[in-house]
């Protein structure tokens, strides 16, 4: 092999396993998610499909879309409500209330030891295996066994406040929803903001403090406004993971019965994404399972298209650095 | 001159503080008064603890030990907020979000000010500094020189008790620097603020402030004023720090023969007078002796020749612009001459010289202390 | 200026600092409560027969852990044995592990350390991927495993799971390498290459050991993220003697009526094990991923 040849080849020999397996696991799938979404694949032509990509047992059609966009399932507008009320709560518990937890937890904790038993404590959710997480939470609310309804108690909220089924009863079971991914959410936008509150350079904090704010002004005079690329990353960052997160809510909802349908609709915990999940592996309606599927990729790519126009390259790598 | 602020005065008292950083001591027993309306320079080598006392009087830092009073009032306890002291950080410090009249702005805004004041103050701060064409840029958009008044024109809007100007013209080039050197001091000077002023550049200590105090190793060395500094250190530290070029400092003991008293060299031995010789040798015997290079008077054709002259070698001959530094080595010995220009000499050429006795320095070679 | 006395500003500065204490409690502490609870939960109750307000344990015992020695049964329901579950959750992770280190090792030094046409580009298609939500494909994999013949072939479907979890983790973890590889001083390779070592060698003694600590933070990322694997597995693995632990645990907490806290809570414990230990000994490191490699 002449030796120009073999330099440039050299790096993609070096690529190749990773090219193929993000073939295998990314782009595969993302191609024939595209093309299932504008099948009739379900379980009676399963088989055939499989044995033959061009079966003419499976027909290429518009039906799903009709169904969702023109409400011929009943059930997609109400879904539509639950993730939208899913992803806007659960988003301003990781971005907002992260914001003030981590300035909590990094500037007004003055003590390290207190700060990093915080902090610490703030990280579990998110680094517990999501299975564990869901166990401690079903215990937590078990109206018999658990502590909530106790806490709640003993912090004065009235007896008939108190359901007798975190999991079933409206709107405790979203409630629930929001604090059982908030919790888990809360740590990831404490890792970002504690990263980037501890990389202002304390002699502007210091100067702010001789200028004669108080730790409250701090925070929202200089604190904040420095912070605002990586509170625009979380936002944008958990907006996208959230439209397509549904494990935890399976977790603890699909518990009740079968392959993750659950109490989950009841329950009015059926996210969009949760919902395709469903149709495909409790209804086996793939076809229509992967249409559901197809517009949050859809989203997911404008999305993200959208974070590397404002964003840029460098800011998207490097989300804790504060620009000062 | 618009006068910015009221006739309130505060004079700034250190009782005693240290402060500690786990084992470090960045500072320790530093006892300290700064008159109302004076100029104080904090001079000393980088890590002295210079910052942190800054910091302490700010109210950033609480003391580990000790108090601090403005006036007669115990202000240890109190937040920053509440002290009303100007600061200018080594850093600058701009908050790099909001524009140069916003910073300036910010503590006015902070203490509540009516819009239109803020406005008129902020107008007239930047006048002073002649920073009013910068308003609307931001911090990034500056020079080093800019940035600098920018942080002096913070510090002075709120009209503060006590100005804390922490090596602000460090990074500046030194045509700017004695620019601003002058400005800083003609401001003080009008505004009358109580003012700290740290730098480890002794030539701006010397120039700028009423008095100085030498710290090393978190302890104040000597506080006085910038004469009184140079004339009669108080110790090796000082004796070496201050000067440019530094003063010859060489070991030796001190005899005595006959009723004369010597200081003695491995390599050289000089008379001393009869009254200093008898004062040191009561104290002690192991000493280093001080003399600065302009103290030494370099004799030429045996003009002026005495008994107490010692002859060297020159060395090495520095041209210095205005004067000329001869090194001169007696038998391993270096010792720094200032001579004027019109003196030719050779390396090598032996030359005798003089020291002026009544400059003389004499040091306790184990405590360091100054005996005279 | 009007001066206030000293008296006034030092009780504006105390009611000041209550406020900032206050909020800190609000914030921080109070709804840290839940998470505190539910930790001592799992802790006391997986040792007790029978817990005191939620979290005080009382009569000691071994009893809830007795899955470790004898068949599970819940109910009228029997499970699997622990161990093989376990080794099947063990066989998962190192799988994904050393699949996704031996990849990502490789492409990550090429994006560090080469120049080729399309590098940039590259870079901002694996930030993308990593940015992307994976479990909306799940139904295409789905479909893809059956193609490959993988689907509930017991073993083999594993084996295409460690295949499509490595894949998935592969973007973040060339990234995470890449950013180790950058790290090292690119004299320390030219003075090798002077040293007359080819590239490769160049690369094995040199440059391998200064990025060992990366990849060792790497292996350990992506060998907790195939422990704690759950969708997959729950998804697509139909016979229950190929369950992981997680899976396992989900099928035991839908047993509502016969639910046996104590043995759950033994149960979870025992499976949080290696993510306990790993995150006590390289909280450091894996925090630093954590930041960087951010799945939601
Ligand atoms: N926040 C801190 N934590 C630990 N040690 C500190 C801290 N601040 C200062 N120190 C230490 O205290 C000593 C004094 O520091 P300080 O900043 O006061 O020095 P300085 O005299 O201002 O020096 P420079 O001229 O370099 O600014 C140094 O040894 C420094 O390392
Ligand atoms: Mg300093």
């Amino acid at each position: 092999m002449p030796r120009g040849l073999s330099k440039k080849m050299l790096p993609w020999l070096f690529l190749a396993p990773m090219l193929l397996m993000i073939t295998l696991a990314w782009i595969a799938p993302l191609v024939l998610t595209v093309y299932l979404g504008f099948t009739d694949l379900k379980i009676n032509n399963f088989l055939a499909f499989i044995q033959d990509f061009f079966t003419d047992k499976v027909k290429l059609t518009l039906d799903n879309f009709r169904k969702i966009f023109y409400a011929e399932d009943p059930y997609v507008s109400e879904t539509f409500k639950v993730t939208v009320f899913y992803v806007v709560s659960v988003l301003s518990v990781n971005a907002v209330y992260a914001l003030i937890l981590s300035i909590a937890i990094a500037y007004f904790v003055k003590n390290e030891i207190l700060s990093m038993i915080l902090r610490v404590t703030w990280l579990l959710p998110r680094i517990t295996p999501g299975i564990i997480y869901a166990l401690m939470w079903i215990w937590f609310i078990d109206p018999r066994y658990g502590l909530l309804n106790d806490m709640l108690r003993l912090m004065g909220a009235p007896e008939d406040w108190l359901p007798d089924s975190w999991l079933l009863r409206k709107p405790y079971s979203q409630v629930l929803m929001v604090m059982i991914n908030g919790y888990v959410g809360a740590s990831f936008g404490m890792i970002v903001y504690t990263a980037a509150i501890k990389s202002i350079p304390p002699d502007l904090i210091n100067a702010a403090l001789v200028d004669g704010a108080s730790e409250f002004q701090v925070a929202r005079r200089i604190i904040i406004p420095l912070l605002k690329w990586p509170i625009l990353f979380v936002t944008a960052w958990q907006t996208l993971s959230l439209l397509s997160s549904y494990e935890y809510i399976l977790m603890v909802w699909g518990a009740g019965s079968g392959q993750g349908y659950g109490i989950a609709r009841s329950a009015g915990v059926m996210v969009w994404s949760l919902y395709s999940y469903a149709k495909a592996f409790a209804e086996y309606l793939y076809g229509y399972a992967s249409a559901l599927s197809l517009i949050l990729v859809v989203i997911g790519l404008v999305l993200i298209i959208l974070y590397f126009r404002i964003f840029g390259f460098k800011r998207l790598m490097e989300p804790s650095k504060v620009e000062v | 001159m618009v006068v910015l602020r009221g006739e309130i005065l505060v004079r700034v008292l250190l009782d005693n503080i240290s402060k500690f950083f786990g084992k470090v001591k960045a500072v320790s027993d530093l006892n300290l008064e700064i008159k109302d309306g004076e100029f104080v320079a904090f001079l000393g080598p980088s890590g002295c603890g210079k910052t942190t006392t800054l910091l302490m009087i700010a109210g950033i830092y609480k003391p580990s030990k000790g108090r601090i009073l403005f006036d007669d009032e115990d202000v240890t306890d109190l937040p920053p907020k509440d002290r009303n002291v100007g600061m200018v950080f080594q850093s600058y410090a701009l908050y790099p979000h909001m524009t140069v009249y916003d910073n300036i702005a910010f503590p006015l805004k902070l203490k509540k000010v009516p819009k239109q004041e803020i406005d008129r103050k902020v107008k007239e701060v930047a006048k002073l500094l002649q920073i009013d064409e910068l308003l609307d840029r931001k911090p990034a958009q500056l020079s080093g020189g800019q940035r600098q008044r920018v942080a002096l024109g913070r510090a002075l809007v709120k009209e503060p008790d006590v100005l804390l100007l922490d090596e602000p013209l460090s990074n500046l080039d030194a045509k700017l620097r004695i620019l601003m050197r002058a400005e800083i001091k003609r401001l003080q000077r009008e505004l009358r603020i109580t003012t700290i002023y740290v730098t480890h550049d002794q030539v701006e200590a010397m120039s700028m402030a009423d008095r100085i105090a030498v710290m090393n190793k978190g302890r104040l060395q000597q506080y006085a004023d910038p004469q009184t500094l140079y004339n009669k250190p108080a110790n090796l530290f000082v004796a070496g720090f201050i000067g440019s070029p530094p003063m010859n400092l060489i070991e030796g003991s001190i005899t005595e023969r006959n009723g004369s008293y010597y200081f003695e060299t491995h390599s050289f031995k000089y008379a001393l007078p009869r009254d200093i010789g008898s004062l040191v040798a009561s104290k002690t015997s192991e000493v280093i002796l001080g003399v600065r290079p302009e103290d030494i008077r370099v004799i030429i054709d045996g003009r002026g020749s005495s008994d107490s002259a010692i002859i060297g070698t020159v060395y090495v001959v520095e041209p210095l612009g205005r004067d000329l530094l001869i090194n001169v080595k007696i038998n391993g010995v270096l010792i720094k001459i200032l001579a004027p220009t019109d003196i030719r000499l050779e390396s090598g050429q032996k030359i005798m010289f003089t020291i002026n006795r009544a400059k003389l320095h004499i040091f306790d070679k184990k405590t360091g202390e100054a005996i005279i | 200026m009007m001066r206030v006395g000293i008296r006034k500003r030092k009780t504006r500065a105390l009611l000041r600092r209550i406020a900032v204490i206050a909020v800190v409690l609000l914030i921080a502490v109070i709804p840290a409560i839940p998470i505190w609870l539910m930790y001592g939960w799992i802790i006391s109750q997986s040792f007790s027969g029978r817990v005191i307000l939620g979290i005080l344990p009382s009569k000691l015992t071994i009893e809830n852990w007795r899955f470790l020695w004898s068949p599970i049964t819940m109910g009228e329901k029997e499970y699997p044995n622990i161990w093989p579950i376990t080794l099947n959750t063990l066989f998962l992770a190192l799988g994904v592990a050393g699949l996704v280190v031996l990849v990502s090792s490789l492409s990550g030094y090429a994006l560090s350390r080469m120049d080729f046409k399309g590098r940039t580009g590259m870079m901002q298609f694996i930030i993308a991927l990593h940015a992307f939500p994976s479990v909306i494909l799940l139904i295409a994999l789905f479909v893809i495993l059956n193609k490959l013949g993988l689907y509930g072939k017991g073993f083999m479907t594993l084996v295409g799971i460690i295949l499509i979890k490595a894949g998935l983790e592969i973007p973040m973890a060339t990234w995470i390498i890449k950013g180790f590889f950058d790290s090292i001083p690119w004299d320390l390779e030219w003075a090798a290459l002077v040293d007359g070592c080819s590239r490769w060698r160049a690369w094995r003694s040199i440059i391998l050991p200064l990025v060992l600590p990366g990849i060792g933070a790497v292996s350990i990322f992506s060998f907790l993220s195939g422990w704690s694997e759950f969708l997959l597995v729950f998804t697509y693995v139909a016979q229950e003697e190929y369950y992981t632990l997680p899976v396992m645990i989900y099928h035991m907490i839908g047993e509502f009526i016969h639910i046996d806290w104590g043995m759950l809570a033994a149960l979870g414990l025992f499976y949080a094990i290696p993510t306990i230990i790993f995150f006590s000994v390289s909280q450091k490191v894996l925090l630093k991923i954590y930041v960087g490699g951010v799945k939601g």
